[in-house]
């Protein structure tokens, strides 16, 4: 059964995390010598998961995996390498403060202790001769631009003579230009022999650049085809296609007044990357907006922005008829907004307990004389989110760590409800929740809507945003690609908005 | 007044019913703590040639034998250990705590001298505490200097330029080894002293878990991302805490000058030393003003009970300053483990 004709055989690949999440339900993966292989799909379709287990990082619950052919079991990334196995990740693993030829050096040790500095580099050069990735050996990593950062992550790799060059969503940090050049790259390491497997969610680049593309769907094998024989519409079709989704009671929606606008806000991040370029939106009270999109689409930042956690670098923000750009997050919530973040590890203080945790956002409602805190009113307040969300928790001065991921997530929603804002930006609200806890919550934000709330919901999960959105955008590199009402969009649309396509 | 108090009873039984078993385990932590440390003090005591009973018997009963001495003693290291512990709970790590004391006992001896007045002293000596400590933290947020280094430098210049003023502009006439000197008629009790640094203790309890700033310094500290969510500046935390914290540390300088010695010797003896050991204090404490009370009077019951060691058996400092360390590393060490292993994980996930 074994032929030399693959790089890479993953068989029946079964990966269940401790916490009894199964991220992959048996995948089949085979990738052959020397080809481009690209790997399709939604978050949480099992992309990364996959990945990491071929590079040893993570081991697969069952399941047999074949590099060149030899059977395989990888007790972490550096028996990987051994087998040629090399992995460029969307974060980079340089070290920051030092130089390249130092940063190459330090990639080169860790395969053979008594290598030198000049063998790093003669080796280096070789590799930039013949790939045309040109890196300058003397400047501090963290002074480079992105896209020469991402080549000197390459070439370490190849460094430690990789064969098999694993790229994960190589293309999310760069300029177009930048783009370019690293698919000529890609195209010379084929020519050379070097296999690679290419991670991503965008279309066009799979058709651009891929032989043969993989489908995942939520930790499924849809199906391997060959690139030149499938449009785009297909490969959407694959990576989103679903059961009909799960209904929701819903009334029909009464949109009221404006309450929250945006117009044309753009969002610099710390590295200096614009991940919102240009956003506009008008949102009306008893209504929701859903954002949908591939996880890493600027959506964060978006959020944030409209929260008052970070700076817009143009555009502007109004709130109930006021403009306020220029207010912090604080301010914010005191005008009527609320923000819940997609990440728990944001919203809350594992160490301090419930009544702690609701006072971080109602904090400006539990002063006293000379800024004392009531902390009679925060428990009064934390009381009520417990019985208005139904929290299981000890008590309510048990750290907030010692709670369930679900009860967790509706101190976190039921924290900003009893502020009563009127506008409500929920990010990823039903994260890692079970069915029952996900249902409780997206009836509560429908009873807000109904309350005549103007609900802000962005999520990567797209039943949620089909089923409770009265209109819906498609985010895609910073940009709504599409706006419209939920039924105008078909799955197979969705997708391909998505994953950057309009027609 | 009284319904707050009750309130407050009941959450603090709550408090108890619900962390029992992590009080339990702390309290366990603590014992097992000791245990070891006075056993590897016995130990070392034992090979260099000492009797180690003898010794602790020395240590314990002489150590907190004359209680007011003791408060007295206790009054400054409480104030340091604060000094330590309030930027900590912030997320700044304050080590500069020696020198916001030298700045407090300075302009405390000077304004108390010149005013006759030991409150006036008092109040001058946290002023100049809390710019000293402002400086190290407005270096950090506007300049991005770490403020581990800025302290030591800080330190050592506080350290000079203090015996330099002492030496030229506030000599004693009558002692050329001391400063100018505070009557006896005005200083202040050893009973108040302690009871002074006990207030300044009550005082950063209630700023830490009953104010707005106190509230937002702790959730900076604890979770900076929740801070930057809840729209909280911080460098405003970092500023207040450090202000807060150098201000105790210049008020503890001023407490030893106004109830102890009233003036500051040309080689800075009673003084030095007292920040570092804040550090411990504070760490004992377990970064708890209340929990520092007692640290703090712990730690002068050995500080004292070492001095009658080295008394009453002739064992150099170091034999006694060893055991000290020991216990109180010991003691630290601990909680000193999961504040880093807390640190240094939030350095991976950024």
């Amino acid at each position: 059964m074994t032929s030399n004709e693959y790089a890479v055989e993953m068989r029946g690949i079964v990966k269940v995390y401790p916490d009894g999440v199964v991220a992959l339900k048996g995948v089949d993966f085979l990738v052959k010598r020397g080809e481009i292989h690209g790997l399709l799909g939604e978050n949480g379709a099992g992309k990364t998961t996959l990945m990491r287990i071929l590079y040893g990082e993570i081991k697969p619950t069952r399941g047999e995996i074949r590099v060149f052919g030899k059977k395989v079991s990888f007790r972490g990334p550096w028996d990987a390498i051994r087998e040629g196995i090399g992995m460029v990740y969307q974060h980079f693993t340089l070290v920051p403060a030092f130089t390249v030829k130092e940063n190459l050096y330090l990639s080169l040790l860790s395969v053979n202790p008594k290598a030198r500095l000049s063998d790093a580099i003669s080796k280096a050069d070789k590799i930039a001769e013949e790939t045309g990735l040109r890196i300058p050996y003397d400047e501090i990593v963290e002074e480079l631009p992105i896209g020469v950062q991402q080549r000197v992550e390459i070439i370490k790799a190849l460094l430690r003579d990789a064969r098999i060059l694993i790229l994960d969503e190589p293309t999310s940090v760069l300029t177009p230009i930048e783009v370019r050049d690293l698919f000529k790259a890609l195209r010379k390491l084929r020519d050379m022999g070097i296999t690679i497997i290419f991670i991503t969610h965008k279309l066009k680049e799979v058709k651009e650049i891929t032989d043969r593309v993989t489908v995942l769907r939520k930790g499924k094998l849809v199906g391997t085809v060959e690139t030149s024989k499938v449009d785009v519409k297909t490969l959407a079709r694959m990576m989103v296609q679903r059961e009909v989704v799960f209904k929701i009671e819903k009334k029909p929606a009464k949109p009221g007044e404006v309450v929250l606008e945006a117009r044309d806000i753009h969002v610099i991040d710390e590295e200096g990357v614009e991940r919102v370029k240009g956003i506009s939106f008008q949102l009306r009270k008893g209504e929701i907006l859903g954002v949908a999109g591939v996880q890493g689409n600027g959506q964060r930042e978006l959020a944030e922005a409209l929260a008052g956690i970070r700076r817009v670098s143009k555009g502007r923000i109004i709130l109930r008829g006021k403009d306020v750009t220029g207010y912090n997050a604080y301010q914010r919530y005191m005008k009527g907004l609320a923000y819940v973040p997609d990440s728990r590890g944001t919203g809350l203080i594992p160490d301090m307990n419930l009544v702690e945790n609701t006072a971080l956002t109602n904090l400006y409602r539990i002063l006293g004389w000379a800024r004392r805190i009531k902390w009679d009113r925060a428990v009064e307040i934390t009381s009520r989110v417990i019985r208005e969300l139904e929290v299981v928790a000890p008590s309510l001065y048990a750290p907030i760590k010692h709670l369930s991921g679900g009860n967790q997530q509706k101190v976190m929603v039921g924290r900003e409800i009893v502020r009563e804002p009127d506008v409500f930006i929920v990010a990823e609200p039903t994260q890692g929740l079970d069915v029952a806890a996900t249902e409780f919550i997206r009836k509560t934000l429908l009873r807000l809507r109904d309350n005549g709330k103007a609900i802000l919901l962005i999520s990567t999960d797209l039943d949620e945003v089909l089923q409770l959105s009265d209109r819906l955008a498609v985010i895609y590199e910073g940009r709504f690609l599409a706006m419209g009402r939920p039924e105008e969009f078909t799955i197979e649309k969705l997708g391909l908005i998505m994953g950057g396509i309009r027609e | 007044m009284s319904e707050a108090l009750e309130s407050w009873f009941k959450g603090f039984l709550e408090q108890v019913r619900i962390r029992k078993r992590q009080y339990l385990l702390g309290a366990l932590e603590i014992v097992l703590s000791a245990l070891t440390g006075f056993l590897v003090a016995a130990l070392i005591l034992y090979f260099i040639g000492y009797d180690p009973w003898y010794i602790f018997e020395i240590m314990l009963t002489y150590g907190f034998s004359d209680l007011g001495y003791l408060g007295t003693r206790a009054a400054p290291l409480i104030m340091t250990g604060l000094a330590f512990s309030i930027p900590l709970l912030a997320g700044v790590f304050n080590i500069g705590g020696e020198s916001q004391l030298y700045m407090g006992a300075l302009l405390g001896l000077y304004v108390a001298y010149v005013t006759h007045n030991v409150w006036l002293g008092l109040i001058a000596g946290f002023i100049a505490g809390a710019l000293w400590g402002g400086l190290i933290a407005a270096l950090r947020v506007y300049r991005g200097i770490n403020e581990v280094i800025t302290a030591i430098m800080l330190n050592w210049t506080a350290y000079y330029t203090i015996i330099y003023i002492i030496l030229v502009y506030l000599p004693n006439p009558k002692q050329s080894h001391l400063s100018i000197q505070l009557p006896v008629s005005e200083m202040i009790s050893y009973g108040e002293t302690f009871t002074l640094a006990v207030v300044g203790a009550l005082i950063a309890y209630f700023i830490l878990y009953y104010t707005d700033i106190g509230y937002k310094i702790r959730v900076s500290g604890a979770n900076p991302r929740s801070a930057v969510y809840a729209g909280f500046n911080p460098k405003t935390a970092i500023m207040a805490s450090m202000l807060l914290g150098g201000g105790l540390a210049g008020y503890g300088g001023t407490l030893i000058i106004a109830g102890v010695t009233g003036s500051i010797d040309t080689t800075m003896s009673t003084l030095f030393g007292l920040g570092f050991t804040g550090i411990g204090v504070g760490l004992l404490g377990r970064n708890h003003p209340i929990g520092i009370i007692f640290s703090g009077l712990f730690f002068a019951g050995l500080i004292i009970g070492g001095q009658w060691v080295e008394l009453l058996t002739g064992a150099p400092p170091y034999v006694t300053d060893t055991i000290t360390g020991i216990i109180v590393i010991a003691l630290s060490m601990p909680y000193a483990y999961r504040l880093l292993m807390n640190y240094v994980g939030r350095l991976g996930k950024k």
